[in-house]
């Protein structure tokens, strides 16, 4: 006689039904749009939701607890997946509360920690038992979504029940798998990849945690534990990753750089592990593999973004959901592609690969202007981008190193062109120290970058005339350092003692750098006009203009060395030679690296052979 | 609203609202009387207003003393006039209330009360009464339903006992009038759902109307729609549950639920608003009031201190509305509200408002989306067909496949079968062949042969069981071949003997352990063994031929008994090389879940090997893991083939589901060593020709055999004595050519056996 099947079986069906369509999503493969998979999962936890409220309806009864246990986990899962993580943790309170009417025991606590043991022991031995632990394990998931890892800590001795729940809801043989089947709910994440996300997960969080409180030789042996944990490459890699940075902590740069390199291995699209590895490079002063991964790291980032990648056994929650800790994405965090374009470009020309370092400039320019940029994690301490018109400059200073005046002096022109109606009549700039009260900004925001087109103005004219320069037309060379000059001497300083160095007080850093920048632009345009003028014999002004630029700016060898050869071309050797002597002396040479490029001492022109005025000077000494 | 609270009730009917009052009429000289009075209100639009349509009264007792009450009204079908009238219930106590009259009166279109039905009960009636069509009063009193009608004839009671019931009415042109309940079955101890007809008595399966589990929790419900499909009824119900809930079914089975907000439900009615669609209005104790939408099944509104709800086109409309009363008086309505939820608001406080209706555009969508949903049916039914088709070809495979493996099963049985009882206890002593003595022959580099030498060695010979697919294998510590289990009616097919020749049907397994020292003496050890084989009287009749036939010859170098059985295992059991590989999820530990399966051990002798030796008989399985990366390695399994396809489901079940498992080798190795043995046996057959061609004296007898050893060593020592025989040279280039072509072919399939040996890769030499 036909059976119709009973409401408890139709519910069984409905929520199979429902577990089906939402594996269906994952084995769709990793093409899925984020959108669509979005909405499907909103749809399955809707299904999920209503499915329980039928469920809930009727009577409690132990012949469909399981059920509804099982149909509150896969609900749950849903929500948690789509970060609802109050409504989750409601569904939880109530199933642990239902459990608990269930089995006659009443808690009247409100101690999450406390009601947790309670339902456990009250389930202890019977059918629920699994269904119970699997619900324990969603509220950690709960709780490492929202980062309270003190809960974790404190039920730590139940994750050796971990082991019980995977053997518990299945020991894989084959029989009891087929038995089970026919008559039980199926669940839509596996109760055995749950628990192995949650704890290599968990590892990486604390492991995070302890490495940002500085303790990273307990969070290394954490994370290597963890990196044998079956998971998804991408969480295997994280712990490679992480492990590296707490080798980098306790400064062990070689041991760093393996385990970045094995992060790489395991998932070739983490790209913090590059990042990381291109730092330390960096550290270690190993200028060709910090080109190499630099480079690496920019096609690495400019590679279409990647679909979220095939899920595989633990859809439908996505790591991305547990890791989302501040230390943790502090600790993930990479630059954007555009600033490690620029980083490489920088580093290209510093290091003497000058031709390769135009290219990159190039490329960034083209780039910056098609707007073109990924959003990608873009972490603004992390990322480094001059202004567009600074770039210009210094691509035009990297230019014209590789002989290449005419285009810097377009590249110039552009700079020239944009600043010059911006520039101010005069401006005035003031000592930070002489400020009282709190503001120490110096100018206003608007000030600042009057300063800086002018800088930027000054800088394109003194590039204009070192092309000039190169090209041997010091007509138009002095011209031009005419304008620089001209530009800078608008600056007035209201403290006449003014050091040029960057202020230790670091009170505005900025400031310190414009004033600095001003100083040295002042030096090198008296000073290459000074030369130019050399060359075109007016020594006169030659001298003038290079004993200004000595007053301006002492430290500047180019314009010692000159000044003394123009003495000794006017007859006066042995002013010359204590010129020179002068300028060997100096020992100060501020680090070129903090320099913008563009003011950085030319490598073309007219230069001075040192050797050859030491003969001299040793003559002078003869005769 | 229940029934004893006033003494005035209100009914919603014939688009008029009807007040009922019981009052004590002024009676005729000394006799007061008790009367009741009617007073039917029309909605006035203009006015916001009721206004008195009509009124009356109908005297209902004489006396004066007698307490006249209404216990309910409503408006319901009268069945034979086909048409809805308000109705009351009244009841009459009398001054000892010893007794109860009820009467049920309906008002009449010409504004008359007439008196419809009349009983008298010994109780009066406490809890729910029910008026239904027909009209059909009905009421529980203890543990029983009792109703009456003009059909009835009387008082007459459900012949059911219903622990739980639950009353309810199939749709006006339906007519019937039902209680559904839980009657408890007397052999068992559940109960199921009954429902019964109270117009004709007939008794049907409840769970029709509502699933079993809900009966007990149900409060109240309206059935929505009926109708018998192949005498079967098939109706749509909402029970509101005290689990405030309200719950569609449809046949029994839940479709939706909505939570309500309030508690103890007590009626819900149904109020068509026309082209919006239908909202269900349920009516709770203490007042309340909620309306749900039927088409969404969400909460559309709701009241509070609503002292009575009544549903009908009291706008003369067209279509329903709701009047919620707040408070009334006898002659009018003090507060009200007659409100659709789709438009229509009037208010007796604020001038008429229409909210906005919920917008067209919804129910458009909706019929969009029906017809869209209509095509998808279709396609999802083509689908569906094409999927049960795949379905059942694949069970065709899967049996087909379960066919292939098992099929060699009736061969073992066969075999078993033919040897029969002799069989039975193997082994037998007397069963087990002999070996008498075993010689050696090292051939060394140079191609020279040495001095045969007669080693007496401790040997043991045993049969092996049949290769690639017995359950049976051996048991680690002598290779006594156990029962075949399979029972003797298993055999289903034939399996010709021609495929495969006698060798295969029977092996043999000959362990001889000497020592090393000769051996490893010559740089390159090529040991030939040849097995003389003497049938004795009580020896199978398999073994016929007496040709000394090499089978397989597998060089085991092993210090200790221990090592020499699992190098024996690993030599007896078949082998699988698998290649695991995991693209997208790392593997974990997998030595240490096989490790925790039942059963298994670790071998000392080699411990990256496991034993495995799960329930059934002598099922030996050797595995031996090898982790390459964390997302690949490689597995090889020593068992046999079932189990070894047991084995890997399982660890498949265990593995991540991207997993690939890749058969890298499979149980070929008896191939290779098979072609060697061959070519052995071809070599010695040649030598045989070529230098026996003397008198080969029969070697059936113990001096017959010493006959050869006498002639051997006779030309051995004649070749020590360089006293060659003469020789023909051609004869001697073409005996030449051929012994090298069989030691060449000999050579090539050794290589080819040592290459897939487990036993050269892993063990090697251990001196």
């Amino acid at each position: 006689m036909y059976q119709p099947p009973s409401l408890l079986e139709k519910w069984i069906q409905e929520n199979n039904e429902l577990v089906n369509k939402c594996k269906q999503q994952e084995a769709g493969g990793g093409v899925v749009s984020r959108d669509h998979s979005q909405s499907s999962l909103r749809w399955c936890s809707s299904e999920f939701h209503k499915l329980l409220r039928k469920i809930q309806g009727i009577p409690p009864h132990v012949d469909h607890t399981q059920l509804e246990l099982a149909v509150v986990c896969n609900t749950c899962v849903c929500f948690t997946a789509q970060s609802q993580f109050s409504e989750a943790e409601l569904l939880l309170k109530e199933a642990t509360e239902r459990v608990l009417q269930m089995t006659g025991n009443n808690a009247d606590t409100s101690d999450p920690l406390v009601l947790w043991r309670a339902v456990l022991k009250s389930a202890g031995n019977t059918a629920l038992h699994p269904h119970v632990l699997y619900l324990l394990c969603l509220q950690w998931t709960l709780w490492l979504a929202k980062c309270q890892l003190e809960n974790i800590g404190e039920l730590q001795e139940m994750t050796s029940l971990c082991e019980t729940v995977c053997d518990g809801v299945g020991d894989g043989s084959p029989s009891e798998a087929k038995r089970r089947l026919a008559k039980s709910p199926l669940l839509v994440m596996d109760p055995k990849r749950l628990t192995e996300l949650l704890q290599i997960c968990t590892s990486i969080a604390q492991g995070a945690e302890k490495l940002n409180e500085g303790r990273s030789s307990e969070a290394l042996s954490d994370l290597q534990a963890a990196s044998t944990m079956p998971a998804t490459r991408a969480l295997v890699a994280y712990t490679h990753l992480l492990s590296g940075s707490c080798l980098a902590h306790m400064n062990r740069p070689q041991m760093a750089l393996q385990c970045y390199k094995k992060a790489l291995e395991t998932d070739s699209r983490c790209v913090c592990a590059l990042y990381r590895s291109m730092l330390i490079y960096r550290q270690l002063g190993n200028t060709q593999a910090e080109i190499q991964a630099l480079r690496l790291l920019h096609s690495t980032l400019m590679l279409p973004p990647a679909s979220e990648p095939v899920l595989g056994g633990i859809h439908p929650i996505s790591p991305s959901l547990l890791l989302s800790s501040q230390s943790l994405s502090r600790l993930f965090s990479v630059p954007s592609a555009l600033s490690v374009l620029y980083s490489l470009a920088l580093k290209c020309v510093l290091s003497g690969r000058v031709t390769e370092g135009v290219e990159h400039y190039l490329d960034l320019l083209a780039a910056l202007h098609s707007e073109d940029q990924h959003a990608v994690k873009v972490d603004a301490e992390v990322s480094v981008l001059p202004r567009m018109l600074e770039l210009y400059l210094e691509a035009g200073t990297a230019l014209l190193i590789t002989r290449r005046p005419a285009d810097c002096m377009a590249l110039c022109n552009e700079v020239i062109s944009t600043t010059l109606e911006l520039v101010p009549e005069k401006v005035v700039l003031e000592e930070p120290e002489e400020r009282i009260g709190g503001d120490a900004r110096g100018l206003s925001v608007e000030g600042e970058d009057k300063v800086a087109m002018l800088l930027w103005a000054a800088a394109a004219y003194l590039l204009q005339g070192h092309c000039h320069a190169h090209l041997k037309d010091w007509k138009q060379a002095v011209t031009h350092y005419t304008r620089c000059i001209n530009l800078v001497v608008k600056v007035r300083l209201k403290n006449r003692d003014f050091q040029p160095q960057i202020p230790a007080a670091d009170v505005n850093v900025k400031h310190g750098k414009d004033l600095c920048a001003l100083q040295r632009m002042k030096g090198l345009s008296l000073a290459w006009r000074g030369i130019s003028f050399t060359q075109m014999d007016q020594l006169r002004e030659a001298l003038r203009d290079l004993q200004l630029s000595l007053q301006a700016f002492p430290d500047y060898t180019g314009a010692g060395l000159w000044c003394g050869e123009v003495l000794w071309r006017l007859g006066r050797k042995h002013e010359a030679a204590a010129c020179w002597e002068k300028t060997w002396s100096l020992t100060t040479q501020t680090s070129v690296e903090k320099l913008p490029l563009y003011l950085q001492d030319p490598q073309s022109g007219p230069l001075l052979d040192s050797v050859e005025l030491r003969l001299r000077i040793q003559e002078l000494g003869l005769t | 609203i229940s029934s004893d609270r006033k003494h005035s009730e209100t009914v919603g009917a014939l688009l008029r609202t009807i007040s009922f009052n019981c009052k004590r009429a002024p009676g005729t000289n000394d006799n007061e009387g008790s009367e009741l009075i009617f007073c039917s209100l029309s909605f006035e639009r203009e006015g916001n207003t009721f206004l008195k349509a009509a009124d009356g009264a109908a005297v209902i007792s004489r006396k004066r003393l007698a307490h006249v009450d209404i216990v309910k009204c409503k408006s319901v079908t009268d069945a034979q006039k086909r048409a809805t009238a308000p109705c009351v219930l009244v009841i009459k106590k009398s001054e000892k209330r010893s007794s109860f009259q009820y009467s049920l009166l309906t008002l009449s279109s010409s504004n008359r009360l007439e008196p419809c039905v009349e009983f008298k009960l010994p109780y009066q009636m406490k809890g729910d009464v029910y008026i239904l069509q027909g009209p059909t009063v009905l009421w529980r009193h203890e543990g029983g339903v009792l109703y009456t009608s003009p059909q009835a004839e009387g008082v007459r009671q459900v012949p059911i006992h219903f622990s739980h019931c639950v009353v309810g009415e199939l749709p006006l042109h339906k007519g019937q009038v039902f209680v559904l309940g839980l009657q408890k079955l007397p052999e068992e101890s559940t109960s199921q759902t009954l429902g019964y007809f109270v117009e004709d008595g007939q008794v049907f399966d409840g769970s029709v109307i509502l699933p079993h589990l809900y009966i007990s929790i149900t409060q109240c419900i309206l059935v929505v729609a009926a109708d018998r499909v192949d005498g079967v009824l098939k109706c749509d119900v909402v029970a509101a549950t005290s689990n405030r809930q309200l719950v569609y079914f449809e046949n029994g089975v839940v479709k939706d639920v909505c939570q309500l907000p309030f508690e103890q439900p007590e009626n819900i009615q149904l109020v068509n608003t026309g082209k919006y669609g239908c909202l269900f209005a349920v009516s709770f104790r203490e007042g309340h009031v909620c309306t749900i939408w039927k088409e969404t099944f969400q909460v559309a509104a709701f009241w509070s201190s609503v002292s009575s709800i009544h549903v009908d086109d009291f706008l003369g409309c067209g279509t329903d509305q709701m009047l919620l009363v707040f408070k009334d008086r006898v002659i009018a309505l003090e507060e009200f509200l007659i409100t659709d939820l789709c438009g229509i608001s009037f208010s007796d406080t604020e001038a008429p408002k229409t909210s906005p209706p919920p917008s067209e555009n919804y129910l458009l969508t909706l019929k969009a989306l029906e017809s869209r949903l209509q095509s998808g049916l279709t396609v999802l039914q083509e689908l569906r067909r094409e999927v049960t088709v795949k379905e059942s070809v694949l069970r065709q495979s899967v049996k087909a496949l379960t066919d292939v493996v098992s099929e060699r099963e009736p061969v073992l049985t066969q075999h078993e079968q033919a040897l029969d009882d002799k069989i039975h206890d193997i082994p037998a002593a007397s069963s087990k062949p002999r070996i008498d003595k075993l010689w050696h022959r090292t051939t060394e580099d140079t191609g020279q042969c040495s001095r045969p030498a007669v080693v007496q060695t401790q040997s043991q010979m045993f049969w092996l069981p049949a290769p690639c697919y017995s359950p049976s294998s051996s048991s680690s510590s002598s290779f006594s071949a156990s029962t075949f289990p399979e029972p003797p009616a298993k055999k289903s097919k034939q399996h010709n003997a021609n495929s495969t020749n006698d060798l295969n049907a029977c092996r043999v397994a000959v362990t001889a352990v000497t020592k090393l020292t000769p051996l490893l003496n010559s740089g390159r050890v090529k040991c030939h063994v040849m097995l003389h084989y003497i049938q004795t009287p009580d020896a199978f009749s398999l073994m016929s031929n007496q040709r000394p036939v090499i089978l397989t010859i597998l060089f085991l170098f092993c210090p200790d008994e221990v090592r020499e059985d699992f190098l024996s295992l690993l030599a007896v059991l078949d082998h699988w090389v698998f290649h695991i590989d995991s693209p997208e999820y790392s593997l974990g530990d997998i030595n240490g879940w096989i490790q925790k399966r039942v059963g298994c051990k670790k071998i000392e002798v080699s411990p990256q090997y496991l034993l495995l030796n799960s329930s059934g008989p002598s099922a030996l399985m050797l595995l031996n893991w090898h982790q390459i990366t964390p997302f690949q390695g490689e597995l090889h399994v020593h068992s046999s083939q079932l189990q070894m396809f047991q084995f890997l489901e399982s660890l498949l079940a265990y593995l991540p589901e991207s997993c690939s498992i890749q058969p890298l080798k499979s149980a070929g190795g008896q191939g290779a060593s098979k072609m060697f043995a061959l070519a052995l046996e071809k070599e010695l057959r040649l030598k045989e020709k070529c230098f026996g061609n003397k008198e080969t004296p029969d070697a059936g007898s113990v001096e017959g055999l010493q006959k050869c050893r006498e002639m051997c060593q006779k030309d051995l020592e004649r070749s020590n004595m360089k006293l060659s025989p003469l020789v023909d040279v051609g004869q001697y280039r073409r005996l030449i050519q051929s012994m090298s072509k069989v030691q060449l072919n000999g050579d090539l399939a050794a290589l080819l056996d040592i290459q897939f040996s487990p036993l050269m890769c892993s063990s090697g030499f251990h001196g």
